[in-house]
């Protein structure tokens, strides 16, 4: 008896999870316009989507904004960027904030439907992490990695470069490192030999195209490890699945990871280099191009918010000082001040500079 | 069992009324689902249908569900008659064993499996160099055995204790060996709650995604082809997939209830 309605129990959830899925229509609700008829009516919950790897920060923004705001509850929702913001504009979610990792994302994919504005609020560098148990652990160094990747017994991973910014990144970098280590066969040794990803050199621009296959297709030998998620790939390092993996600077840090920062040249961190990463571009599966540039990450609050002016609110802790001194405590440099891009609203134009 | 006849019986009418809500609540969003799609994205479906690597992931699930389901056949069904017919102390515990894949998270079990079955795992480190588990079949294999094993065990061990064991000593007492007993009495007595949980085990095995990306993204199954698609293209590139899954799913489920319904005939009443 116990055992059927335990299996009930779960059929149940599944249901319901399905049937968020599969109902949620365009609910284009006028909530927007009861919010601002009664703006000191501030409960209920706060529901922010954001980058897996901004998790940790968000967690203690989370702790100080309900401080500051005791009747709201903030529900943080952590995927890979593009899944977070397809949330918002396939799933139709209702969402007060959205933080991507690549703030290209919100123009591109929100505007100008679902939103109109965006913040540069932070940067962050691609690192290569691993534990005191990967192989060479104690050799590495940042002139010898492309080396030590390429060896036999070493296995390396990266997410998914269709789905995560971190993924079409990392490729970036290791393109990058022909230019600066002088070797032409670096992306070819360690990508183009174990997987389906291919590499288009254009003489006449002086650019690299990295074109990526379908995700079902990118067939990654035993070598490589890919993943949709940075989160699996953490499980693969701590597994000795892989010895190393790309990824942001401030996600090893807050997971207590050994990391080897790579040269600032190709790391993808500097505005000063801008011109460098440039010369490197991506296009993913469904045909979308990424061009190589500092890692920046954007906020906004999307036009279908239940509570805009709270989801403003929470974008004006992340740009404050005080929200600033959390990214930098957690080894994400913040962008000081925030560069605001589009019909920024007032109420938080006076603390960005307008880019 | 009777046929419904509108007679006095409320309390049954009552009960329906619920139970109709409920069949409701899981119909609407699949009904929405699969007819949303023939009506406004039908190119969309016929695409699918047409495209190779939705086909070969769907027939991967299928399969790798199916050897996932054998595996749990050949080493649950032995368990769940022991325990249909001995008491031992600690059966309570073993018994709740067997439902924890059901409890745990799907990527914590993902990662266990990871963990144990990887190239440095106690399980797949002496075996690396006959199989591999990452981003490999086998990977997928383990990791839908592993959830889906608690429902071909628990079913079957239903299964057998319907079975009155005074059959089982009869057939012994007139010469069958316990292995004649066995094949010849229990088996046939039990072959639905056998067949109803192993359809249930392939089920639940073939809409497994959690643990199986965990430890193998690669060979892409269709529920990993589904996400992959949703989040490189959007919902309208990812739901042909999806409702092309649920009605190969749906046809091959009522086929096996009809063949299971008719094996109705050796239940014990």
């Amino acid at each position: 008896m116990k055992k059927t309605a335990i299996l009930i129990m779960i059929m149940l959830c599944s249901v319901i999870a399905l049937g968020c899925i599969g109902t949620d229509t365009d609910t284009k609700t006028d909530d927007n316009v009861n919010d601002s008829a009664t703006p000191e009516v501030h409960s209920g919950t706060l529901t922010i989507l954001h980058a897996g790897s901004l998790s940790i920060p968000f967690a203690k923004l989370e702790e100080v904004f309900e401080a500051a705001h005791p009747g709201i509850d903030v529900q943080c929702e952590a995927a890979g960027s593009a899944a977070t913001i397809r949330k918002v504009t396939e799933l139709h979610k209702e969402a007060d904030v959205v933080a991507s990792a690549d703030y290209s994302l919100i123009p591109s994919m929100m505007y100008p439907e679902y939103a109109d504005w965006y913040l540069q609020f932070a940067r962050n560098q691609i690192v290569l992490a691993y534990t005191e148990k990967s192989k060479y652990a104690d050799e590495i160094n940042a002139s010898n990695w492309y080396e030590i990747l390429r060896r036999d017994d070493v296995r390396f991973g990266f997410s998914n470069p269709n789905d995560d910014p971190c993924g079409y990144r990392s490729q970036m970098t290791i393109q990058l490192a022909e230019a600066h280590y002088g070797d032409d066969m670096i992306y070819e040794d360690l990508i183009e030999a174990n997987s389906a990803m291919a590499m288009v050199y254009d003489a006449a621009n002086g650019t690299y195209t990295l074109n990526m296959p379908a995700s079902e297709s990118i067939d990654p030998s035993a070598k490589l490890m890919v993943r949709s998620m940075e989160m699996e790939l953490i499980a693969g390092l701590d597994a000795q699945e892989i010895d190393y993996y790309f990824i942001y600077r401030s996600v090893a840090e807050q997971h207590g990871q050994s990391f080897l920062e790579l040269p600032v040249e190709i790391d993808l961190s500097s505005v000063t280099y801008a011109d460098t990463y440039r010369t490197v571009q991506v296009v993913q599966a469904n045909g979308n191009l990424v061009t190589g540039k500092p890692v920046v990450y954007g906020i906004t609050v999307p036009m279908n918010a239940r509570d805009p002016e709270m989801g403003l609110e929470f974008v004006k802790l992340v740009v404050s000082p005080e929200g600033q001194q959390i990214f930098v405590d957690l080894g994400q440099p913040p962008i000081v001040p925030a560069v605001g891009s589009g019909e920024v609203p007032e109420g938080v134009r006076g603390t960005v500079e307008m880019g | 069992m009777q046929t419904l006849t509108p007679k006095h019986d409320r309390m049954l009418t009552v009960f329906l009324l619920f139970g109709l809500v409920i069949l409701a609540f899981i119909l609407t969003p699949l009904l929405y689902m699969v007819f949303g799609q023939l009506i406004s994205n039908r190119s969309g479906l016929i695409e699918a249908v047409n495209d190779s690597a939705v086909i070969k992931s769907i027939l991967l699930t299928m399969y790798t569900a199916l050897a996932a389901t054998t595996i749990a056949f050949v080493f649950g069904v032995p368990l769940a008659y022991f325990l249909a017919r001995r008491d031992f102390p600690g059966k309570g515990i073993v018994e709740s064993i067997i439902d924890i894949p059901i409890i745990i998270p799907h990527t914590v079990a993902g990662i266990a499996l990871l963990t144990v079955f990887g190239s440095h795992g106690m399980i797949g480190d002496p075996l690396s160099s006959i199989v591999r588990f990452r981003d490999a079949l086998p990977g997928v294999v383990v990791a839908m055995l592993f959830v889906s094993v608690p429902f071909l065990i628990n079913s079957a061990r239903e299964g057998f204790q319907s079975v009155d064991p005074r059959l089982e000593n009869v057939a012994r007492s007139l010469g069958a060996s316990s292995w004649d007993a066995f094949r010849r009495v229990t088996v046939p007595l039990s072959a639905r709650h056998i067949l109803v949980g192993s359809i249930l085990c392939w089920a639940r095995a073939m809409s497994e995604f959690g643990a199986v990306i965990v430890i193998a993204y690669y060979p892409m199954i269709a529920p990993t082809l589904i996400y992959e698609r949703y989040i490189s293209y959007g919902l309208s590139a990812s739901s042909p997939v999806a409702v092309l899954l649920i009605v190969i799913c749906l046809v091959v489920f009522i086929v096996l209830r009809m063949i299971s319904a008719g094996w109705r005939r050796y239940d014990r009443e």
